[in-house]
């Protein structure tokens, strides 16, 4: 009978990982825990006292791969709170921006995470070795998202044009049409990144748990910044501003981060909970690739979530090179942003790349934070991957302890949480 | 692609965990100061990990200005390369938010888009902890750091002697 006894643990001071801790003897599995001990980060402290000018600069540091969709989701609560209404161009140009953080994050999950796994390789270091055509093609896809992301929002990470209300600057014509024939080019190179992972498709694990996947959904579009929240468990559309109805968050004694349940005891956000509530609203050529890569609606394979993401990629290129033709088309406009402060209290939610993510905040009448509350949406993923490691050790326990590390590991990685991002700090030794 | 002859300097870091956020405290000095280097370009790359790949790409020289635990006294700068140090941190590959600028370096040279030259400036942090504030610690040596790493690009700029107004 099978005994295993894994144990991948690291903790260091600041930066947090988690553990994966399983226990079998004889046969019988004792302990499976997926365990989160990262210090927690209080950013929530952070933010009051500070003018809602100053809100979504804060909170972009909280994470340099979604520092994007922070600011945004961040903006559109403050003006929410304050009663700010946008233009529609305003509200076009952030969404080619959000689409651009889409793609970043994307292609770097894909390419630096998963593809290694596929190919066998331990991380991305000696797969360049290995397919180095592949890599170059998704550094050059990783290239174009940060660049767009640098014309949009004024640095490739952490941007600084977004403001409640508008923009401080948005690109000129030229440099919307010059972006236009840089992603044109971005398509065929996804459409290879995807023929490399079809490649490869054979090593992702046949591995299935009946699932609840929650994310923003709109009637207009495949959602990632407008509309309410779905659940693929009902057909009831809730509105942002009852987020808290959703996320249902709840503290457990493995993690300190708080997990998160809705119609059952865990559900998944992230790039497959958006593909299986909207499918239906991609391109076509989105839609071929879900084809060509075996992805389905109502796909409750976690280790899908990659398929998906690189199904989005094209969605946001494409959709982009469209939404610049409108903003165009319309004419493009200086606008002059004005707000002033006021009390009041507004939530939003967008869809960072790994899930749904809220913020909500109160202001007095000076335009001074006094309340925030935000959700990421790797917590609210937390408790799905325990409940996928309770169904998944049980079925493979039977490969062997090594094989069975892998495949929790991949798992892990499939979600791509942000646990350790706040911190980056070196740490050397001379030689 | 064509070489960058500019000097890229980055700052790296989050400065919401006070002295983690010492490079990009540096790099807002150093942008106050640009007029004085017109051929060097100031980043705060904040905690974009992989991101920083493309952006060090084909430039001639890097300089990289970062939080480091080495061993010395909360305070201490210190100028090395990449081959003068290893990385004491352990990657576990789960997230992308994990990253070490060393190992962003390794792919970079694997796939010949590392620049010929790139220094590192490792400054040993009082304080990492939640706070967006750098410690006072480091906050007193500030004009020291700027003075050293100005040295590595010192050629473009004059740096008034201290003495005079």
């Amino acid at each position: 009978m099978t005994d295993l006894n894994i144990n991948v643990k690291h903790i260091t001071r600041v930066e947090g990982h988690g553990n994966i801790v399983v226990n079998a003897k004889e046969g019988k599995v004792e302990q499976v825990e997926w365990q989160v001990p990262e210090a927690p980060r209080f950013f929530e402290a952070m933010v009051r006292g500070r003018s809602y000018e100053d809100i979504q600069t804060i909170v972009s540091r909280i994470c340099g791969i979604c520092s994007i969709s922070h600011s945004l989701v961040a903006t559109k609560a403050v003006e929410n709170a304050l009663g700010i209404e946008v233009s529609e161009q305003t509200d076009k140009i952030r969404l080619i921006l959000h689409y651009a953080e889409q793609l970043q994050s994307h292609v770097l999950h894909v390419g630096y995470l998963a593809v290694p796994d596929f190919f066998g390789a331990p991380s991305v270091v000696p797969l360049v070795s290995k397919a180095t055509d592949a890599v170059k093609t998704i550094i050059r896809a990783h290239r174009v998202a940060n660049n767009w992301s640098d014309l949009v929002g004024g640095r490739t990470t952490h941007p600084i044009t977004i403001i409640p209300g508008g923009f401080t600057v948005i690109p000129s014509e030229d440099q919307f049409r010059q972006l236009q024939g840089t992603l044109r080019e971005t398509l065929k190179d996804l459409g290879t990144i995807a023929e490399v992972v079809l490649s490869v498709a054979e090593n992702i694990p046949d591995f299935t748990r009946d699932t609840e996947y929650i994310s923003l959904s709109d009637p207009a579009r495949y959602s990632f910044y407008h509309g309410g929240i779905a659940s693929t468990d009902t057909n009831e559309i809730v509105l942002v501003k009852d987020w808290h109805s959703v996320t249902n968050e709840f503290v457990v004694d493995q993690s300190t981060a708080k997990w998160a349940k809705w119609h059952r005891n865990s559900y998944a956000v992230g790039a497959l909970a958006r593909f299986n509530n909207n499918a239906d609203q991609l391109t076509d050529a989105s839609k071929g690739v879900a084809k060509m890569l075996g992805l389905e609606k109502g796909c409750c394979n976690p280790y899908f979530n990659n398929i998906a993401q690189i199904v989005e990629c094209v969605y946001v290129v494409e959709n982009a090179i469209k939404l610049i033709d409108e903003v165009l088309t319309a004419g493009l406009k200086n606008e002059v942003v004005k707000t002033s402060p006021k009390a009041g209290r507004g939530a939003a939610a967008v869809e960072a790349p790994r899930g749904i993510l809220f913020h909500e905040y109160e202001f007095d009448s000076n335009g001074n934070c006094v309340a925030a509350d935000l959700c990421i949406p790797t917590n609210q993923n937390h408790a799905n991957i325990q409940d996928d490691f309770e169904k998944l050790v049980p079925e493979f326990m039977g490969e062997g302890e090594d094989a069975l590390r892998q495949k929790l590991e991949m798992l892990v990685r499939s979600y791509d949480p942000c646990i350790s991002c706040s911190a980056h700090m070196l740490n050397v030794k001379f030689v | 692609m064509t070489t960058n002859d500019r000097i890229l300097v980055l700052g790296l870091g989050n400065p919401l965990m006070s002295d983690e956020g010492i490079g990009g405290f540096l790099i807002e000095e150093f942008i106050r100061q640009k007029d004085k280097s017109p051929n060097v370009d100031f980043l705060d790359a904040g905690t974009g990990g992989m991101t920083l790949l493309t952006l060090i790409e084909n430039r001639k020289k890097v300089i990289i200005i970062d939080c480091a635990y080495m061993g010395t006294e909360p305070g201490t700068i210190k100028r090395f390369t990449p081959q003068e140090v290893n990385s004491m941190k352990k990657l576990m590959h789960y997230s992308l938010h994990e990253i070490d600028i060393l190992k962003v370096l390794v792919i970079a040279k694997k796939l010949d888009t590392c620049p010929p030259n790139v220094v590192i400036f490792g400054i040993e942090p009082f304080a990492v902890e939640l706070r967006p504030q750098i410690s006072n610690t480091l906050r007193k040596k500030i004009d020291i750091y700027i003075d050293e790493i100005s040295l590595d690009f010192n050629h473009y700029i004059k740096v008034p002697p201290k003495n005079q107004p």
